[in-house]
């Protein structure tokens, strides 16, 4: 990172440009005259919305969809994670089955839950769980199995029991595996949530910015999807930074 | 557990338990009469009058048109943006922030934005696919250009490549194990905004198709929709990373032979 003390006006001059660019193209340019808004017009809206309740009821329902459907994952994921990694024959047994749910885009049981569930909060939790859990228990399983072999003899030689190995020897080999996992997961969940929220109708931005969108408040469906790209990129950045905090033993 | 060192066995041990979950699906709700959970046997039956072959082409190929049309453009608008800016750390600067907030909106979120330009036709599938399965390709490109190691460039000054050379012997093939990654990915976003686009977007489609069905009640014919997608999502994953096996053979052969 040579340019360090240059990315902070870097990033201000490309975000300033890309805004002079939206704006031009809404007034005079070939966008002029045509349903998307203007960059100032979206922004007076987004400043608008960020003193309405109702914005920030629907954020934190998103979060809160996001939150409960990751933790109850990563409750479950982990532990069992652990489990099918300690086996080899458990691995193999899940792992196909683990693989086909794992590529199966929540957005495709959408409708099922619909039925089930309903437009409602525990959808958007359901589906959060169903898009991470099998993906973080897989790469736990991968984590647990990645411990050094040499390192597990040897504590089978001084007699350690199973869960001094899974504690000592398995857990540490694993967290690098872990961590990465729950990086991904931790954006999956929000972006699972609005999904939720925007295909299946539960309450949050996602439904928000449908209704929006099919009431053609243009500038609102733009204010919103603004919303959505520095809520993620808070995320994201929450994220890396917390991890770093915590998992300092491992490098990048 | 030497036994399980047996392909024949490894893959026995493989297929008990979705068999196993299958068959408890079938006889559980073989005598059931919840609306949501109709016999598997009758999905079955369904999905059979349906999908061989009465609605493929009326649903299937449109989904399918889309998917790929919006893909190709995609990924090929990531890897050359994504190799021109790992090419130019001086440039690429100025565009990573931009970048950095764009791909951090949900890709299924721009499909209102989408059918602002567009409308509802399938231009505006296409476009919102294109743009959601660039990001994944783009990063990626851009990280594996940027991570060439310096003594491979080195050295191709030294053999005196020239510029074409250098890209298409050094580079590419160099940073194309970290491009592959980010197809696998885009691919995934683009079958995701597919079917968005298709239920945000009343129409043709297996997801359009899937929705109209579950408003109209036919509770039957919205599984067999399901059942069909999360099919077709595991088979789009199974048929990539033959590709990328396929592709990447002589980058498998090195991890090996150095393992």
């Amino acid at each position: 990172m040579s340019g360090k003390p240059l990315r902070i006006p870097a990033g201000l001059v490309s975000a300033v440009v890309a805004l002079l660019i939206w704006q031009i193209a809404t007034t005079w340019g070939p966008l002029a005259g045509t349903s998307v808004p203007t960059a100032t017009s979206t922004l007076a809206e987004l400043w608008n919305m960020l003193f309405m309740s109702e914005t920030w009821d629907s954020i934190w329902q998103t979060i809160q969809m996001a939150l409960y459907g990751f933790l109850i994952a990563v409750a479950i994921a982990i532990p069992v994670g652990i489990l099918i990694g300690l086996s080899r024959f458990a691995f193999i047994s899940t792992k196909f089955t683990f693989d086909f749910f794992k590529v199966i885009p929540p957005i495709v049981i959408i409708p099922i839950t619909i039925l089930v569930f309903g437009p409602t909060l525990q959808m958007g939790v359901f589906l959060v769980v169903f898009a991470i859990v099998f993906a973080l228990a897989v790469q736990t399983a991968y984590g647990v199995r990645d411990a050094d072999p040499v390192l597990i003899e040897t504590m089978r030689c001084y007699g350690m029991g199973r869960a001094k190995q899974v504690l000592f020897a398995r857990l540490p080999a694993a967290s690098p595996f872990i961590a990465i996992g729950i990086r991904i997961s931790v954006s999956a969940a929000m972006i699972v949530a609005v999904v939720a929220g925007l295909v299946g109708g539960a309450p949050g931005l996602g439904h928000d910015l449908l209704l929006a969108q099919t009431n053609g408040q243009n500038t609102v469906t733009f204010a919103i999807v603004l919303i959505l790209g520095i809520l993620g990129l808070a995320v994201s950045r929450l994220v890396v930074f917390l991890q770093r905090r915590l998992i300092f033993w491992t490098a990048s | 557990m030497r036994l399980l060192n047996s392909r024949i066995i490894r893959f026995l041990v493989g297929i008990w338990l979705p068999i196993l979950l299958i068959w408890w699906w079938w006889t559980w709700s073989a005598d059931s009469v919840d609306p949501f959970f109709p016999p598997l046997s009758a999905i079955w039956e369904q999905f059979k009058f349906n999908w061989i072959w009465q609605y493929v082409p009326i649903h299937v190929f449109p989904s399918l048109r889309n998917l790929f049309a919006g893909y190709f453009i995609g990924i090929f608008a990531g890897v050359t943006l994504g190799a021109l800016l790992g090419a130019n750390p001086r440039v690429s600067r100025y565009f990573e922030p931009v970048i950095d907030f764009l791909r951090s909106i949900p890709p299924v979120a721009t499909v209102p934005v989408f059918i602002l330009f567009f409308g509802l036709d399938a231009q505006m599938r296409i476009a919102a696919v294109a743009v959601a399965a660039c990001f994944p390709t783009l990063l990626s490109t851009m990280q594996g250009f940027r991570a060439t190691d310096p003594t491979l460039l080195d050295t191709g000054k030294v053999f005196r490549l020239t510029p074409f050379q250098m890209m298409w012997k050094v580079r590419v093939p160099n940073a194309s194990p970290i491009i592959w990654s980010g197809l696998q990915v885009s691919l995934q976003i683009a079958f995701v905004v597919t079917i968005a686009s298709e239920i945000l977007g009343s129409g043709f489609g297996i997801g359009a198709f899937t929705t109209i069905s579950i408003d109209s009640f036919m509770i039957l014919d919205a599984w067999t929709g399901v059942v069909l997608l999360g099919l077709l999502g595991f088979a789009l994953n199974v048929i990539f990373d033959l590709v990328e096996r396929w592709s990447l053979r002589w980058y498998i052969g090195q991890k090996k032979l150095a393992s």
